[in-house]
């Protein structure tokens, strides 16, 4: 079966999806106010909003995510690696970090917001925590399970000390760290998406919050749309990303 | 033997130093009680919650049976379709590519932001979040046994298929069976993902259930329950697990300890 | 080129040509014009580098594989398909993790519906021939990788093939395990009479093995040397014949 093949397929199955619900919602329920068509959700989304407040929704989502998960990627990098490579700091942060991940990132929003307030520093303080649990823990177990004969070779070569940390060891933990990123960026955007549902003004979560009290589901039926293509995108571009930093390592 | 002692002692040390340093910041004045409440009224919180309750004297087994209730009706419903779909997905390749994006798609929706449209459909009561558990567990289960079936070794199929095999037994008798631990690895992730689409399910629109517990406190300042209430769900959460890995362990005897572990 | 006379070719292989879809231009073929025939109840190695067509040349005998051109016979019917009495020892990781030694024993039985008293009295025969009595209700994890293909062997055998394929069944092993195995196999060879068809890149394996050696080069795939080895069983290792044939073949792979 050829990639065209395949791909052909997948196209079809995507357009076959869309037109059954399209129909089914046109023509079955007839009501948009139960089951939006997609061609309905965008019309109602282009009555009610302009172009302008779009983008602003958008553009405060993402500034949000991007904010969050890259204290998040930095704190969980740096910690997971450090932790990972001296054994007695590992020692300390690792029984904390096991005792509160169990914890979903939207239990701290109450508490976020006693410490942080209403603005944005709570959401971005949720979306770190959504980003920090997953990096630290591929980064520790990238920096653990490196095969100890790759660091007894390069000492043999008088590479040693910090050395060692950066030019071997980091490097064979990477395909790791790179699983970690992109499994923590889905947990991020979820974090991201129900934090806004649940306390914000505004932001893409908040537009589909904001549907329902205007009682306009085709809105909200845009907003569920734009957050899953937004997500996709997200997500293709950081996993392009990271094979043009690592290259055929990287595994994706 | 020694080792052992170790790896339990440096933990306990780790968390006691903390929480003894917490404590004391707090009766030093450095703490604030509104924002980190000591440990020593948390401890006084939790057994009030047990014994009163909170809102309006619902006890905290009642919001942890909710919870738990809602977790456990939405997440057998969506794996007892997830698997037999997932199944024949993965082995019909055909299928798997017509399927494939579309998969994708719905799995990278933001289980809730269906909460407005869960509303409409049924209701403000039990149904609409009992549906959004079942959505975020059904697609991740899906993902995760169509994969489960694809990344059965070949050589296994290979080999029954030289001792005259037929089509329907190649896969009950060997597919099937060697696609079983990734399937168990998949309803693992498949139950942390319900577990937190219902935390954040109850923070809207409900007084039932721990993230219900959480909002409410919060919203009369009262951070020591708040508090209590998110160690509660992260003992739930691990309990989760671990009571997963050991089902996993006693269903799956021949799992090799070490291959076990990489989730 | 010498082929054995016998009145029964029990395998034939004439003109098997293999090519793969990927290298359409310009790359020799993998197995180019391969004629063959083993006898019955002969022992023939295919020996070579890595690389060179013999697993293909065994898979393509064995029907999981087909021929871009040639044809492969057994008994004198064409093959199409696995299975059907071409029973095949892999490497490694052919056994079913989820189940015992004895389990995986029985699965082509279970499969043919033979009652559970007779399969397992046919298992508990077969484990015990290669050395395995008492093994029967371990799982392959818990098994070494000489026992794990001990099992292999006799899962294979519980068919009653008419041939046996085995794909380098004891690469996997260290080396003075697969001498052991090499002993092993014999033992239950000379018991068990099969046509033996086996893949190895080791020279000293085939010598000690083979009735006869078929050595094959890579791009194109093709037979450089066939040696007959007419020494009694069990071979030394060092006997002056065996090194001196040792000296031939390793000048033939150069």
């Amino acid at each position: 079966m050829t990639r065209l093949h395949r791909h052909g397929l997948g196209a079809l199955g995507a357009l076959a999806f869309l037109a059954l619900w399209e129909i089914s919602a046109r023509f079955v329920w007839r009501d948009a106010q139960v089951l939006p068509s997609p061609t309905q959700a965008i019309a109602a989304a282009a009555h009610y909003l302009t172009a302008g407040e779009l983008a602003a929704h958008i553009g405060i989502s993402l500034s949000r995510i991007v904010g969050g998960f890259t204290l998040g990627a930095a704190a969980g990098i740096a910690l997971g690696v450090a932790s990972g490579w001296y054994a007695w700091l590992g020692r300390i942060v690792r029984p904390i970090v096991d005792l509160l991940r169990p914890i979903p990132p939207l239990a701290w929003i109450p508490i976020a917001i006693v410490w942080f307030g209403l603005g944005e520093p709570s959401k971005w303080f949720v979306i770190f925590l959504g980003a920090f649990f997953p990096i630290f823990t591929n980064a520790y177990r990238g920096m653990a399970s490196i095969p100890p004969v790759l660091l007894r070779a390069a000492r043999t070569m008088d590479v040693d000390g910090a050395r060692l940390l950066f030019k071997v060891a980091i490097p064979a933990a990477m395909p790791d760290v790179a699983t970690g990123l992109r499994v923590g960026f889905g947990l991020s955007f979820g974090t991201l998406v129900a934090a806004e549902l649940i306390a914000a003004d505004r932001g893409m979560g908040y537009l589909v919050m904001q549907s329902r009290q205007l009682g306009e589901l085709g809105v909200a039926v845009f907003g569920v749309l734009l957050i899953g293509v937004v997500s996709l995108a997200s997500d293709a571009a950081l996993g392009a990303g990271l094979r043009r930093l690592m290259g055929r390592r990287s595994g994706h | 033997m020694m080792r052992r002692w170790r790896d339990v002692l440096y933990p306990v040390v780790v968390i006691g130093v903390i929480l003894a340093a917490w404590q004391a910041g707090s009766e030093l004045g450095w703490l604030r009680r509104v924002q980190f409440p000591p440990p020593s009224q948390l401890v006084q919180t939790l057994y009030q919650l047990v014994q009163e309750g909170y809102p309006e004297g619902i006890r905290l087994w009642a919001h942890l049976g909710i919870t738990v209730e809602r977790i456990l009706l939405g997440y057998f419903a969506a794996i007892a379709i997830a698997i037999p779909l997932g199944l024949a997905i993965g082995w019909f390749r055909t299928l798997d590519h017509l399927t494939e994006p579309v998969i994708a798609f719905c799995r990278s929706v933001a289980t809730l932001s269906l909460l407005p449209l869960a509303i409409v459909w049924f209701g403000t009561g039990e149904a609409s979040k009992i549906f959004l558990i079942g959505y975020g567990c059904f697609w991740v289960m899906l993902s995760n046994v169509i994969a489960a079936v694809k990344l059965v070794d070949p050589v296994l199929i290979r080999a029954a298929r030289t001792m005259d095999t037929d089509r329907l037994r190649l896969f009950t008798r060997v597919a099937l069976p060697a696609a079983l631990p990734r399937m168990f690895a998949g309803a693992r992730v498949a139950l942390g993902v319900g577990f937190m689409v219902i935390v954040g399910a109850e923070m809207i629109g409900t007084i039932h259930g721990l993230g219900a517990l959480i909002m409410e406190a919060r919203t009369f300042y009262r951070t020591d329950i708040t508090m209590v209430g998110m160690f509660v769900i992260g003992a739930l959460g691990f309990a989760i697990a671990v009571g997963l890995r050991r089902l996993e362990m006693r269903l799956l005897p021949w799992q090799d300890r070490e291959a076990g572990r990489s989730q | 080129m010498k082929t054995v006379e016998s009145a029964l070719h029990k395998i034939q292989v004439v003109d098997v040509t293999k090519r793969f879809d990927a290298d359409a231009l310009g790359l020799p073929p993998v197995l180019d014009r391969i004629t063959l025939d083993v006898a019955e109840n002969e022992f023939l190695v295919l020996l070579g580098r890595s690389g060179c067509g013999k697993t293909t040349l065994l898979n393509i005998i064995a029907g999981l594989e087909r021929a871009s051109s040639g044809s492969v016979r057994v008994d004198a019917a064409a093959v199409s398909r696995p299975g059907g009495g071409k029973g095949m020892v892999f490497q490694q990781g052919a056994l079913f993790p989820w189940l015992t030694a004895q389990q995986n024993v029985e699965f082509a039985a279970r499969n043919r519906g033979v009652p559970a008293a007779e399969r397992r009295a046919l298992a508990q025969e077969l484990l015990a021939l290669v050395g395995l009595a008492g093994a029967e209700a371990k799982y392959p994890f818990e098994l070494s990788g000489g026992m794990q293909q001990r099992v292999a062997i006799a899962r294979a055998l519980a068919l009653d093939p008419h041939i046996l394929l085995m794909d380098e069944p004891f690469g996997a092993l260290d080396e003075l395990t697969r001498i052991e195995m090499q002993n092993e196999l014999l033992r239950v060879w000379a018991a068990r009479r099969k046509t033996v068809v086996f893949v190895t890149h080791s020279i000293s394996e085939a010598l000690v093995l083979a009735d006869r050696i078929v050595v094959l080069a890579p791009r194109p795939g093709r037979i450089v040397l066939e040696r007959r080895i007419d020494l009694p069983r069990p071979r030394r290792r060092t006997d002056a014949r065996l090194l001196a044939l040792y000296d031939d073949i390793w000048g033939a792979l150069q």
